[in-house]
């Protein structure tokens, strides 16, 4: 397995390097390669998930404190897999995706790199070695050629956001490294530290750190910006596989370096996953533009595994580790479904916008007809993200509800029970608002007529780009149905972390079940729904025959129907800005011009919008804050040398002082 | 239970609720009728327009993808497998081994998404409304329907439907508490907006200012507009056996011989005819609601079912 990784590993490198010098000009070379290379990664992740154990090994020591180890776990295995599933279809349509050559294609191997990297981190050195890694390169990804006002803004919002994140997320480690005496992963797993100050500190730091990677509110802003801004196959690995990233660091925090600890620290994790969730759906219903409403659907997703992540805390606080290995499950379950349906939905938005060159929903519409094969592949998504059963993004929530049900039940304290009750009322709400969001999303890009420009010019992209959409589409039906094996292949990580395994699959091969009532089939769910559809539909046809059916326009209460009579996405999604406009504070203005002085209206005019309040509110006075203590400090630079010596050494006194 | 009891126990229950749900249809459009001192329609009335739509041809608009004509019978499959988990004879359901509440309220989602998708198909603008309405109630209704079916499962200490139906069943009388009478409440004004009825929607009306579920149907016709009217039906009287079975579970056995499941089939008519005397006075004797008002209604139905866990987890 050693040799595999290296092989991984080596190939990714040689990506980078072929599509840097153009050695093969016309085949996308760099692309195929980090395919290949994924193929083999996704390999040894599966095995190390199947068999448990480790691959470790020294990548290269520059100095004594400075290792780079490899070691990769059960849970580097999973996130892993993830990074490789991803990379492996985003590569692949990436090769479809014509454009033209540029030195991003030379950055897109090293950031797969980098998150392969992260997973694979046997140190605190090595980890954030990668991290930083990551971080560069997907900016460069972001940034692309940097002509765009969007892409320089989201790009610098995005490093500045990621590097205070990182600041932070070091501290917690280091914290951390020095409570275990060791820098190694390992030892400091061995070395849980328990509940005190300093390891509430590193737990709080670790969710400000890793949760602006995963887009928990009210750290989401650089999200719905950066994702949509990169092409699709980039958008998908940084929204399907990067914000896992910062999952995986808080779970190495919270179940790995620390032991069983404070109430509150379940409870902070579930309300910050809770909001989080019911926040990023409500605003990706407002979006109009298709990859912003996916990148806000991420910011959701991530929320429901942040709870997930809370219920486990506070089952294992309450000393339940049964049960909090099965809220962790649902975490992961959660994370690698969606990884499947978002990089699906990425890839599929890429496609949209290569054949209608547009990613606008309320100008989109009846691109079924010339896209069939992409529009069937992104409904098998869109059902998935609104957790329908029996497709797969329903199977983390179902564990999750039943692990909040159980918590609430489990005598663990009233206040870590009440958590869970208004966690799993905010789930539910959530789920809720997902079905809206997703129905919305095929059906204004999908269903009806075009309503804005015409749909007859677009067809079906390339192979390359339809067959990874379609073979996505395939993997999240599969994933759905089979559950059961899905949670079998992922079980050994939380039980391994909580120390008990939390999840079995009952006596049956098909069931998921955890520990105490209630089981789910996906399996028998799906046949009975097909079957109670085509029973019927064949005693109705034996008893009253075939249907004939003859076409007619829209009714449109008499008159001809045109296209601009339509909903839009906008209008589809007016009573939920309604029903929570206490939240979502929509604005909205009415223009009215008049024939001179007459009451007879010349022009009426409506704009209306939904402000990002967070940017607005909480970090709109913040810039202005950075900025203007930044003017001030400017006074220390007078550009005169015999000062800047100063400075060099008082800072030299005051570090000689404090160490001594 | 054996293979075989499962299989004759699921067959029964998709008979009984394809068989009887128009009926209830009927009895409640029918003491309606009374309430407003008019003889109405005949109780068969559900039955007869369901035939002669079953038996007519279909007009589909020529905006329409496969979504439109496939819509009908995903809905009414959704549906029909939910079912399947619902006790209703006894304590005791065809496949409560695979699936519990959770799974019951995934598959009305998934009917939920089947229905919009077809009504925003053709492009018509009343569909869309529809669909619009609907999603927003829907998102309403979800946390409502789970939070009432899951505070009976806390104290029940099960989420598998049979299982909290045998629960109440063996507590008896002890079982009434003030939660279970918060459940009651709020699952009651689930049943109200899911079923489409005053002060949610008026199942009367067709006129598009008021209506929701209607409106997502406008484009529909022939079999499909009956399979899309049979699957509420079905869907009301699901939603009336869950508040039936899980709020009054007295005389049902779990593991019944065929006798007590005819027993238990006897007390279900009657108690879902209660039920649905009470949706035809709720529909009497109120007024329709603001649409812009239903969140309070619904919220409150969700608060009420919150307050009912808080007190469980207090006991607890």
């Amino acid at each position: 397995m050693e040799q595999l990784t290296v092989v991984a590993l080596i190939t990714l490198l040689a990506a980078s390097a072929v599509e840097l010098t153009a050695l093969i000009p016309r085949v996308r070379a760099g692309y195929w390669l980090t395919a290949a290379a994924a193929v083999v990664a996704l390999a040894v992740c599966a095995w190390l998930l199947a068999d448990g154990g480790a691959v470790a090994f020294d990548l290269w020591s520059p100095a004594p404190s400075m290792r780079l180890e490899w070691r990769m776990d059960g849970l580097g295995a999973l996130l892993g897999a993830v990074v490789a599933l991803v990379a492996l279809f985003a590569s692949v349509f990436a090769v479809g995706y014509s454009h033209p050559r540029r030195v991003d294609d030379a950055v897109y191997p090293l950031f797969v790199l980098s998150m392969f990297g992260v997973a694979g981190a046997g140190n605190v050195f090595t980890f954030f070695t990668m991290w930083e890694a990551m971080a560069l390169t997907s900016f460069l990804l972001v940034l692309g050629d940097g002509r765009s006002h969007t892409q320089q803004v989201a790009s610098l919002l995005y490093l500045g956001m990621t590097h205070v994140a990182t600041v932070l997320a070091v501290a917690s480690l280091l914290l951390l490294a020095d409570a275990a005496g060791s820098q190694e992963f390992q030892r400091m797993g061995l070395a849980q530290a328990g509940g005190s100050a300093r390891t509430s500190l590193a737990l709080s730091l670790a969710l400000v750190g890793f949760g602006t990677k995963a887009g928990l509110v009210p750290l989401h802003i650089w999200l719905p910006r950066a994702h949509p801004v990169a092409p699709s196959h980039v958008s998908a690995l940084m929204s399907a596989a990067m914000v896992a990233t910062g999952i995986y660091g808080l779970v190495r925090v919270a179940f790995e370096f620390t032991g069983p600890g404070e109430e509150w620290w379940g409870i902070m994790l579930m309300a910050a996953g809770a909001v989080t969730a019911v926040l990023g759906v409500l605003y990706a219903l407002m979006e109009k533009d298709m990859k912003r409403c996916l990148a806000y659907s991420t910011v959701e997703n991530m929320g429901i595994v942040t709870i997930a992540l809370g219920a486990a805390l506070s089952f294992r606080a309450a000393s339940l580790p049964g049960p909090a290995a099965a809220a962790l499950l649902a975490a992961f379950v959660h994370l690698a479904n969606h990884a499947v349906l978002k990089s699906l939905l990425f890839l599929g938005a890429g496609a949209v916008q290569h054949s209608a060159h547009s990613l606008d929903m309320d100008r989109l519409g009846g691109l079924l007809r010339a896209l069939p094969l992409t529009g069937v592949a992104m409904l098998a998504g869109s059902l998935g993200l609104a957790s329908v059963p029996p497709l797969n993004g329903f199977t983390g929530e179902w564990i999750l509800a039943r692990s909040l049900i159980s918590l609430a039940g489990s005598g663990a304290g009233i206040a870590t029970g009440l958590a869970a009750a208004g966690a799993l009322a905010l789930l539910a709400l959530t789920a809720g608002l997902a079905l809206a969001c997703f129905v919305r999303l095929f059906g204004m890009t999908f269903l009806g007529l075009p309503r804005g420009g015409t749909a007859d010019a677009c067809h079906e992209p390339s192979r390359l780009m339809t067959v990874p959409v379609l073979g996505l589409a395939a993997l999240a039906v599969a994933a759905g149905v089979g559950a059961a094996g899905l949670v079998r292949l992922l079980r050994g990580v939380p039980a391994s972390l909580a120390g008990s395994p939390g999840a079995d699959s009952g006596a049956a091969f098909h069931r998921v079940a955890l520990s105490g009532g209630g089981s789910f089939s996906p399996v028998v769910v799906a046949i009975a729904v097909l079957a109670l559809a085509a029973v019927p539909w064949l005693v109705l046809r034996a008893l009253f025959g075939a249907t004939r059916h003859s076409r007619g326009p829209v009714w449109a209460t008499g008159g001809a129907f045109a296209p601009g009579m339509q909903y839009t996405a906008t209008s589809l999604s007016k009573p939920v800005r309604l029903f929570f406009r206490r939240i979502l504070l929509p604005e909205r203005e009415i223009q009215v011009d008049y024939h001179g002085t007459s009451l007879l209206p010349r022009r009426v005019r409506y704009s209306g919008r939904v402000p990002a309040t967070f940017e607005e509110r909480v970090y709109a006075p913040l810039r202005s804050v950075a900025i203007f203590s930044a003017r001030r400090i400017r006074a220390l630079q007078n550009g005169s040398v015999e000062v800047y010596l100063l400075y060099i050494f008082v800072a030299l006194l005051a570090m000689l002082v404090v160490a001594r | 239970m054996s293979a075989a009891a499962q299989a004759g126990l699921g067959a029964a229950q998709v008979a009984f609720v394809v068989l009887a749900a128009p009926l209830l249809q009927g009895f409640v459009r029918k003491l309606k009728a009374r309430a407003q001192a008019r003889s109405g329609p005949p109780l068969l009335q559900s039955y007869y327009d369901l035939f002669k739509l079953f038996a007519r041809s279909e007009m589909r608009a020529e905006t329409a993808t496969a979504i439109q004509a496939l819509a009908p019978w995903a809905v009414l499959g959704a549906t029909l497998a939910a079912a399947l988990f619902v006790p209703m004879f006894a304590a005791a359901s065809p496949l409560g081994r695979d699936g519990d509440l959770l799974v019951v309220i995934g598959l009305f989602a998934l009917g939920r998404a089947a229905l919009t998708l077809g009504g925003i198909d053709s492009g018509s603008a009343f569909g869309q409304m529809g669909s619009s309405r609907e999603l927003a109630l829907g998102a309403l209704v979800e946390p409502a329907l789970l939070l009432s079916l899951a505070s009976l499962a806390l104290a029940a200490g099960t989420t598998r439907l049979d299982e909290i139906v045998a629960f109440g069943a063996d507590r008896e009388l002890g079982f009434i508490d003030l939660q279970w009478g918060l459940a009651l409440v709020g699952l009651s004004i689930v049943t109200l907006a899911e079923t489409g009825r005053i002060p949610v929607d008026n199942p009367d009306t067709h006129l598009e200012l008021t209506m929701i579920h209607e409106a997502m149907l406008i484009e529909q016709s022939g079999r499909s507009l009956g399979v899309l009217h049979l699957s509420g039906m079905i869907k009301q009287l699901l939603l009336a056996s869950l508040i039936a079975n899980l709020f009054v579970p007295f005389g049902l056995h779990r593991d019944p011989e065929l006798a007590s499941y005819v027993g238990g089939g006897a007390l279900l008519v009657v108690k879902v005819g209660v039920v649905g005397a009470a949706l035809a006075a709720v529909e009497s004797l109120f007024a329709k609601m603001r649409l812009y008002e239903l969140p309070d209604l619904i919220g409150s139905a969700s608060l009420v079912a919150l307050v009912a866990m808080a007190i469980t987890v207090w006991e607890l």
